[in-house]
């Protein structure tokens, strides 16, 4: 698995990605990659598949076991996503959904230790396979439960939150501002075009497949700068939202609700 | 350093609860200074900082604020702007590099390149903002041109472009320089 990712950077260094470094790769490039057998967003899928079927918990319960050899009973499950789970009495997005399955049903311990590895190790493969078992299908956000409709509202506000020292919301950038450029990098409009039909989404940049968990902590990193003395200092800033908050799961579910009835393409190819 | 910053928040959120009125039980625990802050706690803490401007425009028209009218707005931020000793205009040869240094491919503690193009030498710059190149010969007094880098909302309310001076993130002194920068016609913005 190692090589192939290698082989991939080596593909990409040696000539098919040359010139668009900073870009995404072309349509014909990505089925030169794919013929090839080493898009390496496929490579982090397999991994999961791999998981999905072979990985057992202390249990000695697999994901398949309850779910279905190749996932059958999770087809279509996430363009629901995120959504309200009565066994885990929350709303979930898919990478809170799967870490509650392995400590919940598998067996693995709930406490600090496994949420690092599940966060670095396991998350993403699962994330990203589950998601392609709904490929073609619609996002179909419903918001059926009160809490849904709560989280959403708070995913919202924080939408269009003007704060922190640069003044600014995700808004500003992905929905005034889409379309135009930071610098060389041109603004998406997440809500306006759907654009949560790519996501987890494979970052040339990063050679990483990221969750929208890692895509929102990002953005908060990248753009949002805390007040506080010396906050310019980058260790007194406060870098961005830990994994698996409200607040994150809340814009998921507002981004995600506004795509509705797109088609799921995952994982997308991005710069 | 990082202790310093957590103690001063700590000290930060003591101070309010102590200024108010007999604060209820459970406040007064909650104010009760933690160890440490979790990720999660100091997240939250750093968003409910939203000052009552910002929330004004936490809108979903994002560019007009709300609740607050334009023209008190206006003169509240106004109000934010501290002058420095020697004057709007600085040394411009040190704006350039707050601006944007060009040995740093146009990277600097401004970083205006992020939104604005200035010196045509720099390829990689946004277009938020409208460019800047020729903007000394444009007849602005440098003191507007200090103002809007200070404050912009006490030009533009809820501007895109944000508060450089009231949040710190340029002294008096280094906003004169990125003015000068601006303003000289050696500047390679005028040229
Ligand atoms: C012992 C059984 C069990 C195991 C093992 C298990 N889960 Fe689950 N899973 C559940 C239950 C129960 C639910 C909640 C279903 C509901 O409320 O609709 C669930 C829900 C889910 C959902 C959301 C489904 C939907 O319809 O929205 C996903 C995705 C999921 N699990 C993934 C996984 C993955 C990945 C693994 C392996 C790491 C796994 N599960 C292991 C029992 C299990
Ligand atoms: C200062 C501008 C800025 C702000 C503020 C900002 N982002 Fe972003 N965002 C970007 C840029 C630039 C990219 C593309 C990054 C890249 O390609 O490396 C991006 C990418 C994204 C994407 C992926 C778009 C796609 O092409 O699929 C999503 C989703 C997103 N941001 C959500 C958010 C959310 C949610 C917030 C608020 C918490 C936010 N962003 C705040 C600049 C911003
Ligand atoms: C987040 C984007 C952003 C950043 C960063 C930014 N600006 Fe701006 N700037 C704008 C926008 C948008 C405007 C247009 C007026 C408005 O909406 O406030 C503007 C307007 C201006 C103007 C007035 C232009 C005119 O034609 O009158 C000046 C001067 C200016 N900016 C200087 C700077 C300087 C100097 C920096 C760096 C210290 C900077 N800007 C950083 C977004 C930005």
């Amino acid at each position: 698995m190692k090589n192939k990712k290698f082989l991939v950077g080596l593909a990409l260094v040696g000539g098919v990605a040359v010139g668009f470094s900073a870009d995404v790769p072309t349509p014909d490039q990505v089925k030169q990659l794919k013929e090839m057998g080493i898009l390496p967003s496929d490579v982090i899928v397999d991994e999961g598949n791999d998981y999905f079927h072979n990985l057992k918990g202390p249990n000695g319960k697999t994901c398949a076991s309850c779910h279905g050899q190749d996932g059958a009973k999770l087809v279509g499950a996430y363009a629901k996503m995120p959504r309200y789970y009565k066994d885990i009495g929350k709303v979930a997005d898919i990478d809170i959904r799967i870490k509650a399955c392995m400590t919940k049903y598998m067996g693995f311990p709930n406490d600090k230790k496994f949420k690092k590895k599940f966060t670095k190790k396991y998350r993403v493969p699962l994330a990203g396979y589950v998601a392609t078992l709904s490929n073609g299908m619609k996002i179909n956000v419903t918001l059926d439960d009160p809490q849904e409709k709560e989280l959403y509202e708070f995913g919202k506000k924080l939408w269009y939150q003007r704060v922190g020292g640069r003044d600014l919301s995700c808004a500003i950038c992905h929905e005034i501002y889409a379309g135009y450029r930071i610098r060389l990098q041109k603004l998406g409009a997440p809500v306006r075009d759907k654009l949560y039909a790519h996501w987890p989404a494979y970052r040339f940049s990063k050679d990483k497949l990221w969750t929208m968990e890692d895509r929102i902590r990002g953005c908060y990193k990248s753009y949002f700068l805390y007040l506080g003395k010396k906050w310019h200092k980058k260790k007194d800033w406060v870098k961005k939202p830990p994994y698996y908050m409200k607040e994150i799961v809340a814009l998921e579910l507002f981004m995600k609700k506004a795509a509705n009835g797109a088609t799921i393409e995952v994982p997308g190819l991005l710069r | 350093m990082k202790k310093i910053a957590f103690a001063s928040l700590i000290l930060g959120v003591g101070a309010i609860v102590a200024c108010q009125a007999p604060a209820s039980k459970a406040e007064q625990k909650a104010a009760k200074p933690a160890k440490k802050m979790s990720k999660e706690e100091k997240f939250r803490a750093a968003l409910a900082k939203q000052d009552k401007y910002q929330k004004a425009c936490s809108n979903e028209k994002q560019l007009v604020p709300e609740g607050i009218p334009l023209e008190q707005f206006k003169k509240d931020m106004l109000a934010t702007i501290k002058y420095p000793k020697g004057g709007v205009v600085g040394d411009w040869k040190k704006g350039e590099k707050l601006f944007g240094d060009p040995k740093k491919g146009g990277k600097g503690k401004g970083n205006c390149y992020a939104c604005h193009c200035g010196d045509p030498s720099i390829i990689a710059c946004g277009n938020i903002g409208p460019s800047l190149r020729g903007y000394g010969k444009r007849g602005i007094d440098p003191k507007t041109t200090y103002q809007r880098i200070y404050n912009p909302w006490s030009i533009q309310p809820c501007s895109a472009m944000f508060r450089f001076g009231v949040h710190g993130i340029l002294s008096p002194e280094q906003i004169a320089h990125v003015t000068a920068f601006l303003h000289d016609s050696n500047s390679p913005i005028n040229k």
